[in-house]
């Protein structure tokens, strides 16, 4: 288990609200090895986005410990999980979250811009990541001048250029259509058989059946940890192995 | 280094995509810097003319009078109209010091007289002195035509007369004046010299001058009990010599006590240069003030941009925060953007304000020089209002929770 890439155990988060305590996260366990495809399920409230950021290092835990490629996060300072974001995860997000004035060339550059990176270095790389997605002819158009699909593979090249150890998408497909969603799904696909661990968070059986493996939360619990296609037609309160 | 160039290149982008707002943002910094540069410009501009102007009026030379030449704020006027007047014989008196060269007693009447021909008559402008041949080295005259009045001229009584530039354009416009009557006051006298021109101080004509000799004055016109006298000392070196030797008999011969002070004005070269360097410092902390002003007023804007700007693009900071920005990134990022934006206003200032003190100096022939301190004060007070009012905006950016920074639209 020394060698796992993720390494959750009792990780709790908990928020004070209006006096009264949320347990958005009650004593979580888990490991993900490297170049395993596992997806997060679990429905709005069951605190699927709460894990999706402590294990992106936004959001520190209330108790427990949280292991991410063999460094301790619990207790870091804000410095230094900045770093550890920025060298160890590479984010997709449902709104693709790309800054609108910059072009797509830009846009997948700034992970470098923060490493400290040279112009020219960061330019060849974040050019290479754009033809990666299939999208060099594109390099210099902004978002609003992109299809959602087009977007999100911007995105997708962003979290990739860094080369990251993690690739963690949070509902990737939740605003594209459905052709749109399985073109991202494939290329998900096509970056797993190339050996890169991914986290998908999402509310979508159908999405986490595609997955190897799939861990669903209920009420801040794991209730489910197995093939995917299991897990995801699982009923809500039922857990299947640990 | 490069994260500097990026931050640079980033504030730039984000002014660039903002252009209005940043030049409404920027107009009271604008105003500030060119305020400076526009008043220290023009100030420094007549400082330099007024300098010429007073070192042409004759090296070594300095005068005496009884009336203060300019004053400024509440003054006693009876103080002076107290004192006796500056006599003859005083004058007289002073030529005997060892370091005086040339000593003239002049005559100037209260109010300027018009001068006419049969033909022409100039305007009630014209200061008439009767004087001596020394007025010529003790005010700076060049002779154009002619000659300057004699001793001989002065022991006769003759009514003879030299005018200034203004007073030959006016009556013997394209015609040689030698030889030819003028009239002060119904009584002629006869050109005997036209002096070069000297041009103007202030917008003041320094040509606007005749000068007689002093016992025709005071036959034809009239003696005039107070004098004003000028003294050349006898080499530039000397003048301070001459002056203290010059305060010494004065005081003397006025029967002053050791302990009472001088009842007489006495001004040079440099207590000129000493009055207009005052008036300037006056000018300078004026403009201070308003460039003061202008720049909190210009800070308080650019602060208020750059919070605007902070809650705009809290995604955007989220987003920056996500892909591994420290806090202090952003910080410095929001920081070089104010600082940015405020330098551009100072430099457009600048040039605003050189444009207009050229724009001054072309049509309205007011003379200005750009001093370099001022541009240098101007931006770097601009870029500090910047950084100073940019703090709070950043560290606000800085502060924010990535998670919920993303989530905001």
């Amino acid at each position: 288990m020394d060698d796992a890439l993720i390494l959750v155990e009792d990780l709790c988060r908990h928020y004070v609200v209006g006096g009264e305590t949320v347990r958005a996260l009650d004593g979580v366990s888990f490991a993900i090895e490297r170049g395993e495809w596992v997806a997060i399920i679990g429905q709005s409230g069951s605190g699927k986005s709460t894990l999706m950021n402590l294990i992106g290092c936004l959001d520190t835990p209330t108790s427990g410990s949280y292991r991410l490629n063999g460094a301790d996060v619990q207790g870091l300072a804000d410095d230094a999980l900045a770093d550890l974001r920025n060298k160890e995860i590479g984010f997709v997000f449902q709104t693709f979250q790309l800054l609108p004035r910059a072009t797509a060339l830009a846009n997948v550059e700034l992970p470098l811009v923060y490493r400290g990176m040279s112009r020219r270095e960061r330019r060849a790389r974040a050019e290479a990541a754009l033809a990666a997605v299939g999208l060099t002819n594109r390099m210099h158009h902004r978002p609003n001048e992109l299809s959602g699909g087009q977007r999100q593979r911007v995105a997708i090249a962003r979290a990739l250029v860094g080369e990251p150890s993690l690739l963690l998408a949070d509902e990737p497909t939740g605003n594209l259509d459905t052709a749109t969603g399985e073109e991202i799904i494939r290329l998900f696909d096509d970056l797993h058989r190339r050996g890169h661990t991914i986290v998908l968070v999402t509310h979508e059986p159908r999405l986490a059946a595609r997955c190897p493996r799939a861990i669903r939360l209920t009420d801040g619990r794991v209730v489910g940890d197995g093939p995917g296609a299991e897990v995801a037609t699982l009923g809500a309160a039922r857990a299947v192995h640990g | 280094m490069t994260a500097l160039l990026d931050t640079i290149t980033m504030a730039l982008g984000t002014l660039r995509a903002n252009v209005l707002r940043s030049v409404l943002t920027l107009l009271g910094i604008v105003i500030g810097a060119s305020t400076v540069v526009a008043m220290m410009s023009l100030t420094e501009g007549f400082r330099l003319k007024l300098t010429s102007d007073f070192a042409a009026l004759g090296a070594g030379a300095f005068q005496v009078q009884k009336w203060p030449a300019l004053q400024f704020g509440p003054h006693d006027h009876r103080k002076y109209e107290r004192r006796p007047d500056l006599t003859r014989e005083q004058g007289e008196a002073l030529r005997e010091l060892p370091h005086v060269a040339y000593v003239s007693i002049e005559e100037w009447a209260r109010r300027p007289e018009s001068l006419s021909t049969r033909e022409r008559a100039t305007k009630q402008s014209i200061s008439v002195c009767g004087g001596l041949p020394d007025y010529e080295r003790a005010n700076g005259v060049d002779i154009a035509l002619g000659r300057f009045i004699s001793h001989t001229d002065v022991q006769l009584g003759r009514r003879v007369i030299v005018i200034g530039a203004d007073v030959q354009d006016t009556l013997f416009p394209g015609q040689d004046p030698l030889g030819q009557e003028v009239r002060v006051r119904g009584v002629p006298f006869e050109v005997i010299g036209v002096a070069e021109r000297q041009g103007s101080i202030l917008g003041e004509s320094k040509d606007a001058w005749a000068v007689v000799p002093w016992t025709a004055y005071e036959r034809a016109l009239g003696k005039v009990r107070n004098n004003n006298i000028a003294v050349v000392a006898t080499t530039p070196d000397d003048a301070p010599r001459a002056l203290e030797e010059v305060v010494a008999k004065l005081r003397r011969v006025r029967g002053l006590a050791p302990q009472e002070e001088n009842d007489f004005e006495i001004f040079s070269n440099d207590t000129s240069a000493q009055l207009f360097d005052n008036l300037a410092k006056m000018v300078g902390a004026a403009t201070f003030g308003v460039c003061a002003l202008a720049l909190l007023v210009g800070g308080i804007g650019v602060m208020n941009i750059m919070l605007v700007s902070v809650t705009e693009r809290t995604r955007e900071i989220g987003i920056r925060m996500a892909l591994g920005a420290r806090r202090r990134r952003i910080l410095s990022q929001f920081l070089v953007e104010s600082v940015v934006l405020s330098a551009l206003g100072g430099l457009v200032g600048v040039l605003l304000g050189a444009g207009l003190a050229l724009g001054a100096n072309a049509i309205w022939q007011v003379p200005a020089s750009i001093p370099a301190w001022a541009v240098i004060v101007s931006l770097a007070s601009a870029g500090g209002a910047g950084l100073l009012f940019g703090i709070y905006p950043a560290a606000r950016a800085s502060k924010l929770d990535p998670v919920e920074a993303m989530r905001t639209e």
